[in-house]
C-alpha cells in the first residue's frame, strides 16, 4: 500500500528549510593545481573543490548501534563520542550515507526481527532530531533531492539477513519501514553453500521492492549466484581487494571482475584491517578495484563507528579530502573520482528503482515459504 | 423486524456506514491458505470459508474496517513481532490488490475521504501487547506501518498488563504498562481495552490522556463474561471520550451460550486441543459436541439488548460496533457474516433509536475517537520526545 509509505518521512519536505550550507571556508580553489603553499595543499584544495561538486555517498556507517549506548548526543553541533557528526560530514563532503542496522552476534537469531525494528526506530528518531543536517531517504530512487536541499541523506541499511526472520512478509514490512539494503549472509538460505531456492526468492523479492543486495561477507557461491539472479545491481558495502590484503570480506579478482561485469558496486572500506594502515594503502585498493572491476564499479565505504581501526589521516568522516587528494596525485581523472564518490552509488540506486518499478508491474508479491522451497 | 425498517437501515448505512472495530480476516487467511490470496479471492463470494468478502462488506454497509493483525497470545518475543509483521504485510497485500474497494486509512480524515469516495477505509489494529515484545521502539515501528490501535493484551497476561481471561498478575498495568499507554498517546495509537482485565481497564483510563476504545466488547451487566465491560468502566467513557464497540460473539453476549461454551471448551481440552483451535480436526471435535448439545443461539436482539444497556450507562456518544468476524467460529442469527449489520440497525430502529443516534453508533463516534487521539498526539509530540524506557528499568 503505497499510501502508508508516505508516513515514513516526517522530516521537513524538500523545499522546506532550504538554508544551504556555504562552501567550506577558504578551501575552494576552482583553478586547482599547484599553489604557492606547495603541491600537497594544492591537491587538497582541488580535492575539496571536486568533492563540493561530487560529494561522498558512504556505503556503510555503524552509527545507529554506536548511538544506542550514548545517554545523550548532538550530531548537529558535533559529537566527540563517535566518528561521525554533521560538522565533520560537512567538512568531509559526505552528502549521503547508509546507516547499517547490523546487530551484534548475541542479538541475532530469535531477537533479530524485534531488534531491527528498534534500530529502524532509532534511525528515524535521530534523523528527526537533526532536521537541519540529516534527512531520511526511505523511498526508492536517487537521493539528489536531499542533496539539493543541503541535507545529508540517510539510507537505512544494510540489515543482517536474519532481520527478515526467513519470511518475505517481514522483508516487505521492513521495506515499508524504510529498509534499503540487506546483507545476504549468515542464514540458512544464504550460507557458505550459496543461495538456496528460498534465498533466490528473497533476492527476487528484494529486486521487486528495490532493496539492494549487500554481498560483503557472503560466500563466493552466494556472490556468484546473486550476480546471476539479481535483476538490479548488487553491491558489496565493505569489501576491498583480496589480492592486496587477505581478509574474508575482501573480494578475489575473479569476483571483482564478475561484479564489474554485472554492473555491481564494490565499496572499499576505510579500515586498517581490510585495506591497510595508510591513505596510500586505501588508494592501492581503489586502484586495484577500479582496474579489475571497472571505474563504474568502485565506491567508498567509510565504515566509521563500526568498531574498527582506520588508516592514518582517515580517522573520521571529515577525512575524505585526504583520500581524494591522494587519488589526484595518482592521476585519477575528475570523472573517475566523481564516479567513485557519488556517481556510481546514484547509478545503482537509480537502476534498483527502475528494476523495482518494472518488476512490480509484472510480478505479484511472493508468498513463497522457506519450508516450501528449501524443504 | 419489518422489511420497511430493513430498508430504512440500508438507507441510513448508505449515509453513515459501519466502522467495524475488529475483523480477523488476516488471521483466517494465514491459517487457511498461508496468505495465498488467489486461493481466497475476496472480490468473489467466500461464504464457504470466510465471514468476510468485499461483496458482503458492501451488502452490510461497512464503510471502515479495522483489520486485526492478531497473533496468537502464546507467541512471545521475536515470534510475536515476526508474525505481526507478516499479518501487516497481508493487510497491505489486500489493499494493493483491491484498490477500488479498500482505501488505506491512517487518520480520521482518511476515513472521511474513503466514505466520500465510496470505498471502505482500511485501518489496522494489533491485538495484544505481546506484538511489541516489551519495546516502545517496536511499538513506534508498528505505528509507522499503519497500526492505529493496540489491544493491550489478548487472552493471556503479558509482563506489563493483565488479561480478562487469565489469573491476576501485575494487578492491572505495571509501571511499564503505563509508559506504553503514554507512548501510544504520544504516537496517536488508540489504546484498545477489549480483552484486558477490569483492573487493566481502570489503570489504563487513569494513565491515558487520549480517548480509549473497546474494539470488540459488550456489557458485563447484561451477560456476565470477563470479556465484557463492567458498568463502572462504561460510566467513565463520557469523561474519557472513548468508544465501546459492541461485539456479537455469542459466547460473550448470551448467558446460556457462556455456560455452554465452558462445557464445550472443557470437551476440547479433554480431546487434546486448544479451545480456540480452528483446524479441521479440532472443528470436528467441536461439531460432535455440538450435535449432542445443541448450541444456544444468540440473535440480533441479544446484541441490541447490550446496546440498550450500554447506551443507558455510557451514553449514545460512546458506542460503536466491533463484530469480530472471522475471529470467532459462531455468530448470532441474523448477524451471520459481515452482510448482517443492517439487521442490527433495523432492530434498533424498531426499538425507537433515532437516525442521528444510529449515525453516531455506526460512523461518527468511531471517527471522532481516532481524530481525538491524533489531536492529543500532536500536542504531546510538541512537548516530549519518544520514550526509550525499558521494562527492566520500570518494572525491575
Amino acid at each position: 500500500m503505497a499510501d502508508l509509505k508516505y508516513e515514513l518521512d516526517p522530516s521537513p519536505e524538500v523545499g522546506a528549510l532550504d538554508d544551504l550550507p556555504g562552501p567550506p571556508a577558504g578551501k575552494a580553489s576552482p583553478s586547482g593545481g599547484d599553489s604557492a603553499e606547495g603541491p600537497d595543499t594544492g591537491l587538497l584544495d582541488r580535492a575539496h573543490a571536486l568533492l563540493a561538486e561530487h560529494p561522498v555517498a558512504d556505503g556503510y556507517s555503524g552509527l545507529p548501534w554506536a548511538l544506542r549506548h550514548l545517554p545523550w548526543f548532538d550530531l548537529e553541533l558535533g559529537e566527540s563520542a563517535v566518528d561521525t557528526d554533521v560538522p565533520r560530514m560537512r567538512e568531509g563532503h559526505v552528502a549521503a550515507l547508509f546507516w547499517a542496522l547490523h546487530l551484534p552476534e548475541g542479538l541475532a537469531g530469535d531477537q533479530a526481527v524485534g531488534a531491527t525494528l528498534d534500530q529502524l526506530d532509532l534511525v528515524k528518531t535521530v534523523v528527526r532530531a537533526h532536521p537541519e543536517g540529516l534527512r531520511l531517504a526511505c523511498t526508492p530512487g536517487p537521493i539528489t533531492d536531499v542533496q539539493h536541499c543541503g541535507r545529508i541523506a540517510v539510507l537505512p541499511g544494510p540489515a543482517g539477513a536474519d532481520a527478515i526472520g526467513d519470511s518475505l512478509g517481514i522483508l516487505r514490512s521492513l521495506h515499508g519501514l524504510g529498509l534499503r539494503s540487506l546483507t545476504l549472509s549468515g542464514v540458512s538460505w544464504a550460507s557458505e553453500a550459496g543461495l538456496t531456492r528460498f534465498g533466490e526468492e528473497v533476492l527476487r523479492e528484494m529486486n521487486r521492492l528495490g532493496v539492494l543486495a549487500d554481498l560483503s561477507g557472503a560466500s563466493e557461491d552466494t556472490v556468484r549466484r546473486a550476480c546471476a539472479v539479481s535483476k538490479a545491481p548488487v553491491l558489496c558495502a565493505r569489501s576491498a581487494a583480496r589480492a592486496l590484503r587477505p581478509h574474508p570480506a575482501n573480494l578475489p579478482d575473479e569476483l571483482l571482475a564478475e561484479l564489474g561485469a554485472v554492473g555491481g558496486l564494490c565499496m572499499v572500506p576505510l579500515t586498517a584491517e581490510q585495506t591497510g594502515p595508510s591513505v596510500r594503502d586505501v588508494a592501492d585498493h581503489l586502484d586495484h578495484v577500479r582496474e579489475v572491476a571497472g571505474p563504474e564499479s568502485v565506491g567508498l565505504s567509510g565504515t566509521y563507528d563500526a568498531g574498527t581501526a582506520h588508516p592514518q589521516d582517515l580517522a573520521d568522516a571529515s577525512c575524505y579530502p585526504h583520500l581524494v587528494a591522494e587519488l589526484l596525485r595518482r592521476g585519477w581523472s575528475e570523472t573517475g573520482i566523481a564516479l567513485l564518490t557519488w556517481g556510481n552509488v546514484q547509478r545503482v540506486l537509480r537502476e534498483a528503482d527502475f528494476t523495482a518499478r518494472e518488476a512490480q508491474r509484472r510480478r505479484e508479491p511472493s508468498t513463497m515459504k522457506i519450508s516450501e522451497l528449501d524443504g | 423486524m419489518t422489511s420497511a425498517s430493513w430498508e430504512a437501515a440500508r438507507e441510513l448505512l448508505r449515509e453513515f456506514p459501519v466502522v467495524d472495530g475488529h475483523n480477523d480476516l488476516p488471521w483466517a487467511l494465514r491459517e487457511q491458505v498461508r496468505y495465498d490470496l488467489d486461493a481466497r479471492d475476496i472480490a468473489t463470494h467466500q461464504g464457504a470459508h470466510l465471514h468476510t468478502d468485499l461483496p458482503r462488506l458492501r451488502e452490510g454497509g461497512v464503510g471502515a474496517q479495522y483489520w486485526s493483525v492478531y497473533v496468537r497470545s502464546d507467541y512471545a518475543g521475536d515470534k510475536a513481532v515476526s508474525a505481526t509483521l507478516e499479518q501487516i504485510d497481508c493487510v497491505r497485500q489486500l489493499l494493493a490488490r483491491y484498490p477500488a474497494d479498500l482505501r488505506p486509512a491512517l487518520t480520521a480524515a482518511d476515513m472521511q475521504a474513503a466514505r466520500a469516495e465510496g470505498r471502505i477505509a482500511s485501518l489496522i489494529g494489533a491485538e495484544g501487547g505481546h506484538s511489541i515484545a516489551d519495546s516502545l521502539a517496536t511499538l513506534r515501528s508498528l505505528y509507522v506501518l499503519g497500526v492505529r490501535y493496540l489491544t493491550l493484551t489478548h487472552n493471556d497476561n503479558i509482563a506489563w498488563a493483565d488479561s480478562a481471561t487469565d489469573e491476576p498478575g501485575v494487578g492491572g498495568l505495571s509501571a511499564f504498562g503505563r509508559e506504553v499507554v503514554r507512548e501510544m498517546n504520544r504516537e496517536g495509537m488508540l489504546v484498545d481495552l477489549s480483552h484486558v482485565a477490569a483492573t487493566t481497564m481502570r489503570d489504563a483510563l487513569d494513565a491515558t490522556s487520549a480517548p480509549v476504545i473497546f474494539s470488540h466488547s459488550s456489557s458485563r451487566a447484561v451477560c456476565d463474561h470477563p470479556r465484557n465491560i463492567p458498568d463502572d468502566v462504561l460510566e467513565r467513557l463520557p469523561g474519557n471520550g472513548g468508544v465501546a464497540m459492541v461485539t456479537f460473539v455469542p459466547k460473550f453476549v448470551l448467558q446460556v451460550a457462556v455456560d455452554w461454551t465452558a462445557e464445550a471448551d472443557a470437551n476440547m481440552r479433554a480431546h487434546g486441543f486448544h479451545h480456540l483451535d480452528t483446524t479441521a480436526e479440532a472443528m470436528k471435535v467441536h461439531r460432535a459436541f455440538e450435535e449432542s448439545n445443541p448450541r444456544p443461539v444468540a440473535t440480533v436482539s441479544t446484541v441490541a439488548d447490550h446496546l440498550d444497556h450500554m447506551r443507558e450507562v455510557a451514553g449514545i456518544d460512546h458506542l460503536g460496533i466491533g463484530g469480530d468476524y472471522d475471529g470467532t467460529a459462531f455468530t448470532p442469527d441474523g448477524l451471520n457474516d459481515v452482510s448482517g449489520y443492517p439487521n442490527l440497525i433495523a432492530e434498533l430502529l424498531d426499538r425507537g433509536w433515532s437516525k442521528p443516534d444510529l449515525a453516531k453508533l455506526t460512523w461518527q463516534n468511531a471517527v471522532r475517537v481516532l481524530g481525538a487521539a491524533e489531536d492529543v498526539a500532536r500536542e504531546l509530540r510538541a512537548t516530549r520526545g519518544p520514550s526509550n524506557a525499558t521494562i527492566e528499568e520500570l518494572d525491575g
